[in-house]
């Protein structure tokens, strides 16, 4: 039997082992908020109990961690993840899985994601930059510690944000609440807590990556968009607006029928790969974000 | 063949996948401000007459989960002591889906206590 809080979260943990981390994030914070709330609430009405004796009443309400860590699961198991629809049926031929990523809406998602990666990671970057110099060049000033913690806290609110747009266009579970500061103690020892925590130093790398990332991303969707479009768009550009594809020294060079065919099909084929890179790129991005915001 | 208690908990349990969903729509329906999961655990104890039929740790994953699906909204708020708690309100999308499903009840309800009366009397 667990004799405090704490003996009952690792153990729910371990009970929880095998579920998503993002799943057992919420567990944990769930019955911290509960046992602690009922406890104080306990300590309040009859202030003459032994605290053990107390938990052990009020664990006794709220299930053992194994009884918690199966509702969870229960639920999880008839849940999907928020946004997240269930997955399109494999075509089974090849061809037919080949072109089948135009219905898979995790391609689409992950196309979406990349196109405004390119803007929230200028914004990130920025924000991390501008933070982190401000906080450091004012930590001489006595107002220097407040804006070095409003940034701190700006910071795990935006990894929080982060992580809603990544479960919502890349279909990776990510958690629904901020991680908890520590609580209780002082100001200083909270604000040593989060400078301790690696998931602030970990956010933060995260956000100054980004910018590279958003940038790349954006190129690697951008860039073959743009010639697969070029391509499909050759047959009607030389057909109905009779513009040559080279104009060299006076010369127009048109393409014969059977090149625009050939145009037309190699658009097809580079929109189909685009795709299927971009949902690729998509999964590792997903898997990247999670290691980094929400390690254990 | 599994012992009467061990069925009777798995049927308990059963029955609880649904209901549950539904009394906290109800609870957080009738209150007036948005509650944490504590207060609504301690309203339904007072609720249920000897033993609760369901562990309080049950109700939080399905807290979660209405969440998910838009019928409940939630936002944290620090506490002066202890953990942030994170408060549950019922979304205009939950109240439709409450009336539907009170609905559903109901009918379950009269249904199942039709078939239980019937087979008591015949």
């Amino acid at each position: 039997m667990a004799n405090s809080i704490e003996a009952y979260l690792r153990e729910l943990k371990s009970e929880m082992g095998g579920s998503d981390i993002a799943t057992i994030q919420d567990a944990l914070s769930d019955a911290e908020e509960h046992l602690s709330t009922a406890l104080k609430n306990q300590q309040m009405e009859q202030p003459e109990l032994d605290s053990q004796v107390a938990l052990a009443a009020i664990i006794e309400q709220y299930g053992t961690p194994a009884e918690t860590a199966s509702a969870y699961k229960e639920v999880e198991r008839r849940t999907s993840p928020a946004l997240v629809r269930p997955a399109s049926p494999k075509p089974a031929s090849i061809l037919g899985r080949f072109f089948g990523v135009y219905i898979d809406p995790k391609a689409w998602g992950s196309m979406l994601y990349m196109l405004i990666s390119l803007v929230t990671g200028i914004f990130y970057f920025t924000w991390v930059v501008t933070g982190l110099s401000l906080s450091l060049g004012l930590a001489v000033l006595i107002f220097g510690l407040p804006l070095g913690l409003f940034f701190i806290l700006s910071v795990r609110g935006l990894a929080l944000l982060e992580g809603r747009i990544v479960e919502a266009l890349l279909g990776v579970r990510m958690p629904r609440r901020p991680l908890f500061a520590p609580q209780g103690g002082k100001w200083l020892d909270r604000i040593k807590a989060l400078l301790l925590d690696k998931h602030t130093w970990l956010a933060m790398l995260y956000m100054g990556l980004q910018l590279i990332l958003g940038i790349l991303y954006f190129t690697l969707l951008v860039v073959p968009l743009s010639i697969s479009a070029t391509f499909l768009m050759t047959p009607a550009i030389q057909l109905i607006y009779h513009i040559p594809v080279i104009s060299l020294n006076g010369i127009q060079y048109f393409l014969s029928p059977g090149y625009l065919i050939l145009c037309v099909l190699g658009g097809i084929l580079l929109l189909t790969l685009t795709m299927h890179m971009s949902k690729g790129i998509g999964q590792l991005h997903g898997r990247f974000a999670k290691f980094m915001l929400v390690t254990e | 063949m599994e012992d009467l208690e061990q069925l009777t908990k798995k049927f308990q349990k059963e029955i609880n996948a649904g209901i549950a969903s539904l009394v906290l729509l109800s609870v957080l329906d009738q209150s007036k401000e948005a509650l944490y999961g504590y207060q609504i655990a301690k309203m339904l104890d007072d609720r249920s007459e000897n033993t609760p039929l369901m562990k309080q740790g049950a109700l939080y994953p399905v807290l979660r989960s209405l969440e998910g699906s838009g019928l409940l909204s939630s936002m944290v708020e620090p506490s002066v002591s202890g953990p942030p708690r994170r408060y549950y309100n019922i979304t205009a999308e939950g109240r439709q889906t409450l009336q539907v499903w009170t609905e559903v009840w109901n009918q379950t309800d009269n249904f199942v206590n039709a078939v239980l009366k019937g087979i008591n009397n015949g």
